[in-house]
């Protein structure tokens, strides 16, 4: 078959010595950037464009997928050792990595990361050799009806990814959603909650608020507990994992590929829900669930793996269809349009050697990541031996740089102060902070789909399940939403037998399930919630 | 020993953010100093866009920056502080001294088409800057997929069908140019807005809307595939990449809508700095690299003079209103 020699002329491309150079550039800067708090890869693409404007295009975006797939691996390292996750497809690997890293397993959380990132990444491009071409025509089908459904089943996710209280994670998702409506309006024009200023008139970077309520909430919380309590693992001994931590992630490793795979293909988002959706699915094929938190390795395996897988997929719909599927694509994008190659459908007709070339580029700089992390990751565990003291106001300040350099704007040095100060008193309080962030990247995504598919409807509601793939992920969605509420349900009704012979003067429980929010508050405290409450208890415990 | 490993590492680390920071703050220092313009350039001249890195403006500005700082033998980086289609930048520029070595690439939109959908305060008015030259045009084409089997606008109106017709975002040409049309065709019609040309575009290819208004340098990839049909041209004249399709005007509809960009400077920038920046730009036309990216990007050099830009784009932002008058077309809630 004629179609397998262009393939085979690709490694001819990337085996050339400049090109190999690039790619181990590329994944070197990748993993730097995904270390350093604030500054991710489409920031760094973006000032490195004007370096790759010497080489050819081939090279250049060689360069420049390396940075994007080694940054995924990058964000992981800091999610593990310091609870920053580089970015947001790694903002899931921050519950079970660092629970991990604190009790002395931060190797092992690394190694099953670069394993799984390296399976994932590598499942991911065979899949893309063979199935680009078919795959855009399947991309296409997801319409505003198919977005609202996964952005609805996302931010249901987040729900249960919360390792507090799961009312408490629904007050954050809630706090996020709402953060998400700030800005001009799409379909009106309308300023929403921007108070005149221009600076919100596109509504709040995701940037500043994740390196607020992560970064800098975390780095005041840990000021406050003084030195033991939260001091960072003191090595990483043994990164390779135990023959036993390996079987019980392989399952995770494969279950995270496909996701990763299948929805870093969507455009939007790909990298973040593919991570989100792993996670779910780990927690819910787990056999003991409660694992999940406080240092379970198939936390960490799924969401790495399947942010590898997607970060490498979502360049199926640029290569394949000229449509980036994300932000850091969107800058490749304009890397290629600035070398005078459009990509597009023709794309592999008429430059074979580009799109192999980048294709089996992944390839070598997968295992160029998997060979590198280990020795490296030693390096960067150095960091973490400088006393908090010393450690903080550094993280502080790269925070508020990397943070300025995204779009140069000092109003986002000013939310990250403010969104720092959220985070702090929301672990105070016992709130985390993932479901907020979380709930507001889905958020908007889920407003604007939500009401571009009724415009298309002409308003009727049915048409998002008349359609086959919104209809079987409402189904999904309904399916995950019941059954937890039936057992809820029956917890409640076996709860409320026992409060009778106990009345205990909150008389809204028998109200609607919606009352108010402190009568609900009380119900979960103490109720039948069982399985939440020791949890944050825990976490309040650690307080000095 | 660890402690030597751990200094490189932030060594390497402080020197790499050093770098970009300087990269992103650098020209910004000394703009308090009144000026003649005979001294001018005085250090780096910090180009600004208003848009995200690797949109189109962000290309343009790029692409002139390096021979226009050639000629001025200083240097000229490109700083990206997006928001609210450039007037976040523009407001910003507006505070900067006027002294030319801060300067901005500003879109028509802006000033001619956000107006109509936003609240009167967030207007951005080209009078208050001084404008250096005009660059380029970039036009929208209404695309079909060809499943519809349209290949003209009469074909669409003949379908009778209600029209969804989607759009790059409300305030936008692309949302202008297909609301004056449809009105004018008499086509009940939705507008559907997206978050940008490329899931408009998507939308179209997916069969979720039935057309969209993209800019050319977004469809024209997929035009060539045969995987978008054409239906009209929204520029005044035919576009030179696509003369086989009719511009709106010629099928019978008054819709003039293009996007337009400039180079502008603070108001009050002396005219002899004015004049030199212009000559820097010129040069940059000039440019063969320069002329072939506006090839490679679909772009329709439209390097006039910085009054006649003012003159255009106050014309188009009042025949704009006037039509959006006369047709009774809503862009937003908030105007």
């Amino acid at each position: 078959m004629d179609s397998i020699s262009p393939v085979i002329d690709g490694f001819g491309v990337v085996m050339q010595p400049e090109n190999l150079l690039y790619c181990l550039i590329g994944v070197l800067v990748g993993m730097l950037v995904g270390v350093l708090p604030g500054l991710g890869p489409a920031a760094t693409i973006a000032i490195l464009l004007p370096l790759t404007f010497a080489v050819e295009p081939v090279t250049a975006i060689i360069m420049l997928a390396g940075i994007f797939y080694g940054a995924q691996y990058g964000g992981t390292i800091t999610s593990v050792l310091l609870r920053l996750p580089g970015e947001a497809s790694s903002v899931v690997t921050v519950f079970d990595g660092y629970a991990l890293a604190r009790q002395g397993k931060a190797g092992t959380a690394l190694g099953i990361a670069a394993i799984g990132s390296f399976v994932g990444g590598t499942v991911s491009i065979i899949a893309l050799t063979f199935l680009a071409p078919l795959i855009a025509g399947f991309a296409l089908d997801f319409g505003p009806p198919e977005y609202t459904a996964l952005a609805l089943l996302g931010i249901l996710l987040v729900a249960t990814v919360s390792n507090g209280g799961r009312l408490k994670a629904v007050v954050a998702a809630c706090i996020g959603l709402l953060l998400a409506t700030v800005g001009r309006d799409g379909f009106t024009g309308a300023e929403r909650f921007t108070f005149d200023s221009l600076s919100m008139a596109d509504g709040i970077d995701f940037v500043p608020i994740a390196m607020g309520v992560f970064g800098l909430g975390e780095i005041l919380y840990n000021l406050e507990q003084r030195d033991a309590a939260s001091r960072p693992p003191a090595k990483v001994a043994n990164v390779w994992p135990s023959r036993k931590e390996l079987k019980q992630s392989s399952g995770a490793i494969g279950r995270g590929s496909v996701i990763g795979f299948v929805l870093g293909i969507l455009p939007g988002g790909g990298a973040v829900l593919s991570s989100l959706a792993a996670y779910g699915v780990e927690k819910k094929v787990a056999k003991d669930p409660s694992r999940f938190g406080k240092g379970a390795v198939e936390g960490v395996a799924a969401p790495e793996t399947a942010n590898n897988a997607a970060a490498t997929s979502s360049f199926i719909p640029l290569l394949t269809l000229g449509i980036p599927a994300n932000a850091t694509i969107a800058v490749i994008f304009g890397a290629l349009l600035i070398q005078g190659v459009t990509p597009g459908p023709q794309l592999v007709e008429d430059n074979p050697e580009l799109f192999w070339g980048v294709v089996n580029s992944m390839y070598i700089g997968n295992i160029l990541l998997l060979i590198m992390s280990i020795p490296l990751v030693g390096l960067f565990v150095k960091i973490l031996q400088i006393r908090g003291s010393i450690l903080a106001p550094i993280t502080v300040l790269i925070t508020l740089i990397g943070v300025y350099t995204v779009a140069n704007s000092t109003f986002d040095i000013f939310l990250v102060v403010v969104f720092g100060l959220l985070g702090y008193l929301m672990k105070k309080f016992g709130f985390e902070p993932g479901p907020l962030v979380l709930a507001f990247v889905l958020g908007s995504l889920l407003e604007a789909n939500a009401r571009r598919s009724l415009i298309l409807f002409e308003g009727d509601v049915s048409g998002f399940v008349t359609r086959p793939i919104s209809g079987v992920l409402f189904a999904a969605f309904f399916i995950v939403v019941l059954l937890p509420l039936a057992a809820f349900a029956w917890r409640w009704r076996k709860a409320a037998d026992a409060e009778l012979a106990h009345p205990s003067g909150t008389d809204g429980t028998d109200g609607a399930d919606d009352d108010s929010a402190t009568g609900a508050d009380d119900t979960t405290d103490r109720g039948p919630a069982d399985t939440d409450t020791p949890v944050a208890h825990t976490t309040r415990k650690e307080q000095p | 020993m660890q402690r030597r490993t751990l200094t490189r590492t932030g060594a390497v680390a402080g020197a790499f953010l050093l770098t970009a920071s300087l990269a992103a703050c650098g020209g910004n220092l000394g703009g308090d100093e009144e000026s003649s313009g005979e001294d001018f350039p005085d250090g780096a001249v910090t180009l600004t866009i208003g848009q995200d890195p690797g949109g189109s403006t962000d290309l343009i500005g790029r692409a002139l920056a390096d021979p226009a700082a050639k000629d001025l033998d200083e240097s000229m980086p490109v700083v990206n502080k997006p928001g609210a289609n450039g007037a976040v930048a523009a407001k910003e520029l507006e505070g900067k001294a006027a002294d030319g070595q801060n300067l901005m690439v500003i879109n028509a939109s802006l000033i001619a088409i956000t107006p109509l959908a936003v609240s009167e305060d967030e207007v951005v008015d080209i009078e208050d800057y001084e404008v250096v030259t005009g660059i380029s045009q970039d036009d929208y084409v209404l695309v079909a997929n060809p499943a519809s089997g349209w290949k003209t606008v009469d074909d669409l109106i003949k379908s009778g069908k209600k029209v969804n017709f989607g759009t790059t975002g409300v305030g936008t040409g692309s949302q202008l140019s297909s609301q004056l049309l449809f009105n004018q065709a008499g086509v009940a019609g939705e507008d559907v807005p997206f978050d940008g040309g490329a899931p408009a575009m998507t939308a179209v290819l997916g069969e979720q809307v039935d057309v969209a208004s993209i800019q050319l340098g977004e469809a024209y990839p997929q035009i060539e595939a045969g995987k978008l049909t054409p239906l009209v041209v929204f520029s005044k004249e035919r576009n030179q990449y696509l003369e086989d399709v009719p511009t709106a005007i010629e099928s019978g509809y008054d819709v003039p809508v293009s996007q337009y960009r400039a180079i502008v400077a603070p108001k009050g920038t002396p005219e002899a700095t004015i004049d030199r920046l212009e000559e820097a730009f010129q040069a940059a036309f000039d440019d063969p690299a320069y002329q072939e990216f506006n090839e490679g990007q679909l772009l329709t050099p439209h390097e006039i003079s910085g009054d006649e830009v003012v003159k255009e784009w106050t014309e188009a932002r009042d025949s704009y209103a006037a039509l959006v008058e006369e047709y009774n077309i809503d862009m937003g809630d908030a105007s």
